[in-house]
């Protein structure tokens, strides 16, 4: 992966619209954000969407970068993504109040038909409660410090580091 | 995964907790951190990866399409601003060089200058100007008096007769 002024000058590619920078971004990123938002949604299509949705966002916002942490700009705007997809299913499901039931589940349980495709470690992230369960996926795919996410959050470091350390030590005591 | 993280956990935890605490903390973190690192998630296909990159590239050149119609624009914008300062500048030059015409076009009645009947002009204008000079011929007689008349009466005579073809005049 790009460090320090590899990165550097890639971004500065990206920002003068350099498509073969864009590239090296998507090669270097992608992998990490589907991650993301797959463990989130445990839903391999709208996991596609969503990482299209991300990249697009990212030419569109990459001038608004002022530098510092790139992942920590990057994942911000996943989280802002996959909170807007949130925000659009709960409209769904108030407009489709016979299907609530289907799409409430579709980020905590998942969907029948991707039953073949869960593995057992999604099952048991969809079982913590959602800030817990985003706060460690973000932590584990961003690779961001615990300075970083606390700042991304808004909140105090130490109530970063307590809401992870009981998530994980939760999840970890859920796959024992 | 996330082997690049230069934090110190143990000495994290310990701002907030005894040391055994935070170490304990810190390893417990770790291995539920192992636990996420020995389940990874599936990867994006590399169709979408490829699609992704598609989408970029026809953003970037749309984007590209659209500065070059933009500048396009503010060129457009920028030369019918020029244009219309010079139009402006123009007609304000041409307004002050107009005005001795202007003047002289005042001379002749509105009736005359608005009509398209320009034999009876013609007729009119010929008219007038027989009259002045008859008049011109009659203040020359009276300047000089030829005609033998008190000179001061004639004078108020010959004034309301032009009084009165002036005012015929402008009625055209």
């Amino acid at each position: 992966m790009a460090r320090g002024d590899d990165l550097a000058q890639i971004i500065a590619g990206c920002k003068s619209g350099d498509a073969a920078c864009f590239s090296e971004v998507v090669d270097a990123y992608a992998s990490r954000c589907y991650g993301y938002f797959y463990r989130l949604t445990g839903n391999k299509d709208i996991s596609d969407d969503l990482l299209s949705e991300l990249f697009v966002k990212l030419v569109e916002k990459i001038k608004t970068y002022k530098g510092g942490s790139f992942e920590s700009w990057l994942f911000r705007i996943a989280s802002n993504i996959f909170h807007d997809h949130l925000r659009h299913k709960q409209r769904q499901r108030k407009l489709l109040d016979s299907q609530v039931k289907q799409l409430g589940s579709e980020t905590t349980e998942s969907r029948a038909s991707d039953s073949d495709r869960i593995d057992r470690l999604q099952v048991k992230v969809a079982r913590l409660d959602a800030d817990t369960r985003e706060l460690i996926l973000l932590r584990f795919y961003s690779q961001l410090s615990f300075k970083e996410i606390a700042a991304m959050r808004g909140e105090p470091i130490g109530t970063t580091l307590s809401k992870l350390h009981r998530g994980l030590k939760r999840l970890r005591e859920m796959m024992e | 995964m996330n082997s690049e993280k230069k934090e110190d956990l143990r000495e994290l935890f310990e701002r907030f907790s005894d040391s055994e605490t935070a170490e304990k903390a810190a390893e417990e973190v770790r291995r539920g951190e192992q636990v996420l690192g020995d389940h990874p998630a599936p990867e994006p296909d590399e169709a979408l990866v490829a699609g992704i990159k598609l989408e970029i590239g026809a953003r970037l050149s749309h984007g590209r399409r659209s500065s070059a119609r933009r500048v396009v624009w503010e060129a457009v914008a920028a030369a019918a601003v020029v244009i219309v300062l010079i139009a402006i500048g123009s007609s304000l030059f041409r307004t002050d060089n107009r005005s001795p015409g202007l003047v002289q076009a005042s001379i002749i009645p509105r009736a005359v200058w608005e009509s398209d009947d320009i034999a009876t002009d013609d007729l009119d204008l010929a008219s007038f100007k027989t009259e002045i000079e008859h008049i011109e011929d009659q203040v020359r007689m009276l300047q000089s008096g030829e005609n033998g008349k008190n000179g001061d009466i004639a004078v108020e005579e010959l004034e309301m007769e032009l009084a009165e073809i002036n005012s015929d005049f402008w009625k055209g």
